[in-house]
């Protein structure tokens, strides 16, 4: 499982795998106060993304990745399945 | 796993944050919920069921207590931001980045 080296990467791979398969992926986050670091896993239970750090500057990161997700997660997918007609 | 409505959620977040702060560690999960109740029907049965595809499942957790909610369209604009508040006041135990290091352990005096 490979840990990613440059946020970049992460989430631009991140968004990649969650666009592939909105139902099957789920983003994990875990924070150690009492360690100082913070983890993020992308999965979709096939490919696993990781990026772990101790960088308070990536905490904005991540937060705005989740929110990002959070609200694809929400919107009505225009592609893939719709059932709705135009 | 208690399920809870969006505000209580992060009320129980915020102190799950606090209780963790001396050892253990908050994971919090986000995933895409299509708003079904049952579980999946075993073969031979047909989903009479209509899938939403508005909605989120957060989940959280600190190894002991568990708590969830569901997020929907309407909600997720005031839920985001009091979450993304919630991460940024609570996750700064992190290192800070500065060229200048203020630590005393590196006292670079010679």
């Amino acid at each position: 499982m490979p840990y990613y080296q440059t946020w970049e990467e992460f989430a631009r791979a991140a968004e990649k795998l969650y666009l592939t398969d909105p139902m099957k992926v789920r983003v994990v986050l875990k924070y150690r106060h009492c360690d100082g670091n913070l983890c993020v896993k992308v999965t979709d239970n096939a490919a696993c993304l990781q990026y772990k750090t101790d960088q308070a500057q990536d905490v904005k990161k991540i937060e705005k990745l989740h929110g990002k997700l959070m609200r694809l997660m929400v919107s009505k997918e225009t592609h893939s399945g719709s059932m709705e007609m135009d | 796993m208690v399920l809870l409505e969006n505000d209580s959620f992060l009320t129980e977040l915020t102190q799950l944050f606090q209780k963790c702060r001396t050892s253990g560690s908050v994971v919090i999960t986000l995933k895409k919920y299509d708003g079904r109740t049952k579980p999946a029907p075993r073969k031979g049965h047909t989903e009479s069921f209509e899938p939403a595809d508005n909605k989120c499942l957060i989940r959280a957790s600190d190894g002991k207590k568990k708590i969830s909610t569901v997020v929907s369209t309407k909600e997720v604009i005031k839920f985001q931001m009091a979450y993304s508040n919630l991460l940024r006041a609570h996750m700064d135990g992190l290192k800070k980045k500065d060229k200048k290091s203020k630590s005393k352990k590196t006292k670079a005096t010679q």
